[in-house]
């Protein structure tokens, strides 16, 4: 079973916002819009690009993390789950079951990484881009928690195409929406068990850290940065 | 006086020396009728509110992100934790053989009963999809903290409803024969009491089974609602003493829930004759005591923070010091300690009205205890995320409006069916209590020794064979 | 005096409202074990689960069998010819 992982480049990041940008387009995420999002700090989205300042003037350093969701291996959320909503899957994805989920958000207070994001409202899609929805991923209902899935639909996708042409997934078969779209190429997914795939060579790297590792949420996305 | 007016057709039943007990029952109160209708406007109105939660969902209220949990979880933890009164006072007082409870058992244990229902019905408010509620039936998971609560917390309510039955078995048959009306819903409920020698030792067995039971089973309510918390890895929220902590908690606003329904009620009710300065001196020592170990756990969990200085948890100690919560941090340390103990420690100002004013700050004191138990941590996320902020919405005070008045109304309603007060535990109180503790006080006594040594065959006379 | 079939009626109630309380009781028994295999299905934690069971279904049957030898209790006691509502005190 593959297990699937991410590697973010930092020292090749320039915090464009592609791949938020990518991201939302591919999964549907609802418009949450300016009011809520600044007067009632409902930022809605899978990936996040958190800013890191550093040092002080005149050396102020800025960076940017984009954050998925962790698809942590000892994943908190699944932990505290009522109802077996959230899970984790067998090839490593901690999947969300929308029509299951209560909204309790008893994971999005467990969650250290805060990945989860929550339907307040009935989610709107406004224009024309809920016609121009993709039709391989659902759209989330209100009071649902929701979270960056490592774009499981092109991964079972993949799996199909394989599957029809008789052979076994190959490294670079499946991307996610971020990790395709990025024009500085920092973002690099694949299967982290596949002896020959970039993200496992790159996860072995010296640069390689993940955040808050030491909590012991085993997350499989890993940052590179000269330092951590 | 009221003889005339109990019932037209005939002589009311006899007045008897409690008949302050039932005087609330058995004279129809146009006090009744409007307070209870003002009771309920309230409560639609606050159900008018919720409408808009239903309609448009969980954006009405303030949460947001970080901060996914507010007003809802916290009246949660609140008013279950009030639920401890009943049983601290009732079934360890009975343990104990504390003559003092014997007036104020049953609203200790009414208190429970009423406020668990409010408690356990907040969290399906707090859901994003109540309509869902049953997956938790269908597919619930044990390992997730939450089921621990809904096992724990029903088994409590089923406990602490037979505990409130069990006892008043003989005033409900009491009613009955007095002819109240409804008059089938008394007997239904009297189920078959006589008050023969029988039934007094089946019921006093229950009575003995159940108040064993309900203690271990009230320590666990407590202490699963605080795994909600403790088993996360949120700074703030991650700590072992969060078990007992709770408990200490919640007994100690149970205590004082219960004073202040207790004044309350005696003024209301006037019930002055039973409810007398030292029952409330007695309780309100305990309250002192708990306050100082209320203060004791909290010392402890912050000074356990402090000198560890780690730096997210010393994000979420400095938010609630000197941060944005820290009016509701010392806000909360003045109502439940400075105040408390300032009026409970002196004989002088340990009378009603002082007690009363220390009971209701400690019940809002620890309502703002459990507030900087949930928004704090959950406003200081782990990542170098923004602080969080939370301002609570109508709708959500709306509720909170709402449960106090469900409370009110509970009481009001019980008061008016059944005796606040045990009538039976007050006659048995007079009738057979003083005797016994006498009897008991003396055989604590050093036993005489038999004149003539004659080395006496069990160990000497008891002292009880002189009463 | 109460009439005898009225009595009768109350009584079914009665009996009633206590075999309400076994279903209710055993319901919620059941649906634990059952979420305890559920548990054992998904390879959750087990002592949780194991916990939880064990405290939560004894607390249920012993209150219903409490209510229940309270019930049987009272009916037992009930001594011959005392009037049963003889007014005043019930004593």
């Amino acid at each position: 079973m593959p297990r699937w992982g991410m590697v973010i480049d930092l020292d090749r990041c320039t915090g464009c916002g592609a791949c938020m940008a990518a991201c939302h387009q591919e999964n549907n995420l609802a418009a949450v819009g300016m009011q809520q999002t600044r007067d009632e700090s409902r930022a809605f989205h899978w990936l996040r690009l958190m800013p890191e300042v550093s040092g002080s003037a005149p050396n102020v350093k800025l960076r940017f993390l984009p954050q998925p969701c962790f698809h942590c291996d000892n994943p908190p959320c699944v932990r505290v789950c009522p109802v077996h909503a959230t899970y984790l899957g067998e090839d490593g994805i901690v999947g969300q079951i929308y029509a299951r989920c209560i909204g309790c958000r008893y994971c999005m207070a467990a969650c250290p990484y805060s990945a989860k994001v929550f339907n307040w409202y009935r989610p709107i899609w406004p224009g024309e881009s809920r016609r121009k929805a993709n039709p391989d991923v659902s759209r989330r209902p209100d009071g649902v928690v929701e979270k960056c899935t490592f774009c499981h639909h092109r991964i079972m996708r993949a799996k199909e195409a394989a599957r029809a042409e008789g052979r076994p997934l190959q490294d670079g078969d499946v991307t996610t929406a971020c990790a395709e779209i990025c024009p500085a190429r920092a973002i690099t997914f694949g299967d982290l068990d596949d002896e020959t795939s970039r993200v496992r060579e790159l996860s072995h790297s010296p640069r390689a850290f993940r955040l808050l590792h030491d909590l012991g949420t085993r997350p499989k996305v890993y940052y590179l940065a000269d330092k951590e | 006086m009221s003889l005339a007016m109990t019932e037209s057709r005939q002589p009311g039943p006899p007045q008897f020396e409690d008949q302050d007990l039932v005087r609330s029952i058995e004279e129809s109160g146009v006090r009744f009728r409007v307070t209870s209708t003002l009771l309920l406007l309230v409560i639609l109105g606050c159900w008018v509110l919720f409408s808009r939660q239903i309609l448009y969902g969980l954006g009405v209220t303030g949460l947001n992100q970080p901060v996914s949990w507010g007003f809802y979880i916290v009246n949660f933890v609140f008013f279950i934790g009030i639920s401890h009164a009943g049983t601290l006072i009732s079934a360890i007082l009975r343990l104990s053989k504390a003559e003092w409870r014997r007036p104020i058992t049953r609203m200790a244990e009414v208190i429970t009963v009423v406020v668990l229902a409010i408690g356990a019905f907040h969290p399906v408010l707090d859901l994003g999809r109540p309509e869902r509620m049953f997956n938790i039936f269908t597919s619930g998971r044990l390992q997730s903290p939450l089921l621990w609560d809904v096992s724990s917390i029903s088994a409590y309510f089923m406990a602490s409803t037979v505990y409130l039955f069990i006892p008043m078995i003989p005033d409900i048959a009491f009613l009955r024969d007095r002819g109240v009306r409804p008059r089938w819903f008394y007997t239904f409920l009297a189920w078959g009491w006589q008050g023969t020698p029988r039934q007094h030792a089946v019921l006093e067995r229950a009575i003995g089974i159940m108040m064993v039971l309900v203690i271990p089973i009230a320590v666990s309510v407590h202490t699963v609602i605080s795994y909600i918390f403790a088993m996360t890895l949120q700074p703030g929220w991650h700590s072992t003493i969060f078990g007992p902590y709770f408990v200490v908690g919640a007994i100690f606003s149970g205590i004082a829930a219960l004073l202040v329904v207790m004044i309350a009620l005696r003024k209301i009710f006037h019930l002055e004759r039973y409810l007398q300065e030292i029952h409330f001196s007695h309780l309100s020592k305990l309250l002192l005591v708990m306050a100082l170990l209320w203060f004791y756990f909290t010392f402890s969990e912050y000074l356990t923070a402090f000198f560890g200085n780690e730096p997210t948890e010393m994000r979420v100690f400095f938010y609630k010091f000197t941060g944005a919560y820290a009016p509701f941090y010392w806000g909360m340390v003045v109502c439940n300690l400075v105040i408390p103990v300032l009026i409970l420690s002196f004989k002088k100002t340990r009378r009603i009205p002082g007690i009363l004013i220390a009971s209701i700050t400690v019940v809002i004191g620890m309502w703002l205890e459990r507030l900087n138990i949930v928004v704090p941590s959950l406003a200081n996320p782990r990542l170098p995320y923004p602080t969080g902020f939370y301002v609570p919405s109508l709708v959500e005070w709306g509720m909170f409006v709402g449960a106090i008045g469900t409370f009110i109304l509970g009481f009001v309603i019980f008061g008016r069916l059944f005796p606040l007060i045990s009538i039976w535990e007050i006659r048995e109180g007079r009738e057979k209590a003083v005797a016994e503790t006498t009897k008991r006080v003396k055989s604590y006594l050093p036993i005489v020794a038999t004149p003539r040594g004659s080395g006496g065959q069990e160990g000497g006379d008891r002292n009880e064979e002189t009463a | 005096m109460k009439k005898q079939p009225e009595y009768r009626f109350i009584f079914a109630f009665q009996v009633l409202s206590v075999v309400m309380i076994w279903v209710f009781v055993l319901g919620i028994s059941s649906w634990i074990i059952h979420l305890l295999l559920l548990a054992r299905h998904l390879n959750d934690v087990p002592s949780a689960s194991v916990g939880i069971s064990i405290v939560a279904i004894p607390v249920f049957l012993t209150g219903a069998s409490v209510l229940t030898y309270v019930f049987v209790g009272l009916r037992r006691g009930r001594e011959r010819g005392v009037p049963r509502d003889a007014g005043g005190e019930s004593r």
